[in-house]
């Protein structure tokens, strides 16, 4: 949505090829499973992704990295509700040892550590246990983080590293109760069925602190709006961190530690560490900055309707849609400028899904003449946080929260 | 895991290699990841299996889960052009080749703290030997890449560093 392609548009692989010429060859290789190709506007390129549907349970996917699976979702998706089909929805794996199948029979969810009682939990007993609901965004860390300029390394993903979901699942509260948290606990460690491709290699795992982990919001879940969560997603349950970013969202969740000292694993002391300032935000280049663990969501927005890079035809008045996402908290605002950010105009929002959900706004907008026409939308959250004009930037590429334009002509 | 379904997917690994052998003639690293695999997935069950052996389930206040045995897609994109053994020999035991291919052009300081990544913090059993010719393939392909957008005075083109996401 930052340039003047159609980010997440589909083209077919001829006119593609014929505007690609900037590739290298080795880029534009592609697989024998994906004929469709996308151009995700990345600045500086390589932007051609193939489109695929050759993961079972999901279709129309943007083929980030196929193993372990880095999945985008188009833009398109957004457009047609806030909540994302699972088949649709975005996939992340940080090691390539996953398992392809899960047998719900002997599947045991433990919870050990600094705890009274462990447990070894069977998804009956956890079928059996109070149910909470919540819909919630997850989005990757590094959503967005191949339009950071200067570019960094790190998946290249344009805005499809989120989705929304009805989750079902049972408070992790509940699950920390039944095993009895001992005095003196500090954080609570996750990690799942997957396992490093190098067995001396770190584990994936990730902690809260024990207060965030007993607020009653992070769930266990089990359902995804509905269904099943796709293996993709973490069958057959993950963890839900309401507002927060999806690495803490461990997925095939079968390990639950209670620990009674700070979690010093390498995922948490020093991957998916932040600059700490406000946004994340240092000068490009700038080393030395204390660093904190990423943690809540900032407030982010996109035009979906019309879709970037469109020709749209002329007239008075555009309707212009989107969806906005408060992050850590609701909802409150979503402007709408036709005019590089010099006047804004109050869109109407959507039905509230709650505050950790995807919003939709609409507006028609008058419009100027024929031509380039650069539309914004700019979320103000419930807590009173407003995006701003200027792009964060950091080293890894984490929390772009700016307000995005998309692109599109008149006439 | 039963006794029984580890029963079974011991010999169900030996049918997925066998399987594996078979179709991918090219696939010799392919098969050592297929295999590490099945010595480490505990609920790992043979694809054989999946159109036969009805899937379990498990129900309770009103929500039945089912089990998944699914395939990942094969992985056919290797690195290619000048310098691809080293890449394909060294890299994919990890991840796919379009990880690097994606990239954008970063410098040969990022490239080099990335390599170094790989190899510290990942693990990746990478000779010293093959690190240059690593590098040398990486750089060459940054280098095909047109310079960054609008980087800032005096920036590098971008920052490896142990972050992820």
């Amino acid at each position: 949505m930052n340039g003047a392609h159609g980010s997440g548009g589909v083209s077919n692989r001829r006119d593609f090829l014929l505007r690609a010429g900037v590739f290298g060859a080795a880029s534009l290789a592609t697989s024998a499973w994906a004929d469709q190709l996308v151009d995700l506007a990345l600045p500086g390129g390589p932007s051609a992704r193939p489109l695929t549907d050759a993961f079972v349970g999901k279709d129309g996917m943007i083929l980030q990295r196929t193993r372990p699976p880095l999945l985008e979702t188009p833009m398109s998706v957004f457009d047609q509700g806030v909540f994302t089909p699972n088949d649709r929805f975005f996939v992340r794996w940080h090691w390539a040892n996953i398992p392809t199948a899960v047998d719900v029979t002997s599947f045991r969810l433990a919870v050990r550590g600094h705890v009274g009682r462990p447990l070894s939990i069977t998804l009956a007993q956890l079928l059996a246990m109070p149910r909470v609901q919540l819909a919630a965004i997850n989005q990757c860390s590094g959503n967005s983080r191949g339009l950071f300029q200067p570019r960094v390394a790190g998946g290249q993903w344009a805005h499809g590293a989120m989705g929304n979901a009805k989750w079902v699942g049972v408070s992790l509260r509940y699950i920390l109760d039944l095993a009895g948290v001992q005095a003196g606990a500090t954080a609570v460690r996750f990690s799942g069925l997957d396992e490093p491709v190098v067995p001396t290699g770190p584990k994936f795992a990730k902690s809260l602190a024990i207060d965030h982990a007993r607020d009653g919001e992070v769930m266990v879940a089990f359902l995804m709006n509905g269904e099943q969560l796709p293996l993709l997603n973490g069958f057959p349950v993950r963890l839900i961190v309401p507002g927060w970013y999806s690495t803490y969202w461990v997925k095939m969740l079968n390990d639950i530690e209670v620990l009674d000292q700070p979690d010093d694993n390498y995922w948490m002391a020093r991957a998916y560490k932040i600059p700490d300032t406000p946004l994340a935000n240092v000068a490009p280049g700038a080393k030395g900055f204390p660093a904190v663990p990423i943690n809540r969501m900032i407030p982010r927005a996109w035009v979906t309707n019309p879709v970037d890079g469109a020709r749209v035809a002329m007239q008075p008045r555009l309707s212009v849609g989107g969806i906005a996402m408060g992050g850590d908290a609701g909802v409150a605002k979503v402007d709408v400028s036709a005019d590089h950010g010099r006047s804004w105009t109050a869109a109407s929002l959507g039905p509230d899904e709650g505050k950790y959900s995807f919003r939709r706004f609409d507006l028609t907008a008058p419009v100027p003449g024929p031509g380039p026409l650069a539309l914004m939308a700019r979320c103000t959250n419930t807590a009173g946080v407003v995006q701003s004009l200027t792009p964060n930037w950091n080293p890894g590429g984490f929390m772009r929260g700016c307000i995005e334009t998309t692109h599109v002509v008149l006439g | 895991m039963t006794g029984k379904a580890k029963t079974a997917s011991m010999a169900g690994s030996v049918l997925k290699l066998s399987t594996l052998a078979a179709v991918y003639v090219i696939g010799v690293l392919l098969a050592r990841q297929a295999f590490q695999d099945s010595l480490t997935e505990p609920a790992a069950l043979p694809p054989a299996t999946q159109a036969t052996a009805p899937l379990s389930r498990v129900t309770a206040g009103g929500v039945t889960l089912t089990s998944v045995n699914i395939d990942f897609p094969n992985d056919d994109q290797p690195y290619t052009g000048p310098g691809a053994e080293v890449m394909n020999a060294n890299c994919t035991a990890c991840h796919s080749a379009n990880m690097a291919l994606n990239q954008p052009r970063l410098s040969p300081a990022d490239w080099k703290a990335e390599v170094d990544k790989m190899r510290g913090t990942y693990k990746a059993t990478v000779a010293d030997k093959d690190v240059p010719a690593i590098l040398k393939y990486l750089n060459a392909m940054s280098a095909r890449l047109p310079a960054d957008g609008a980087p800032a005075p005096g920036a590098p083109s971008g920052s490896a560093s142990s972050a992820s996401g």
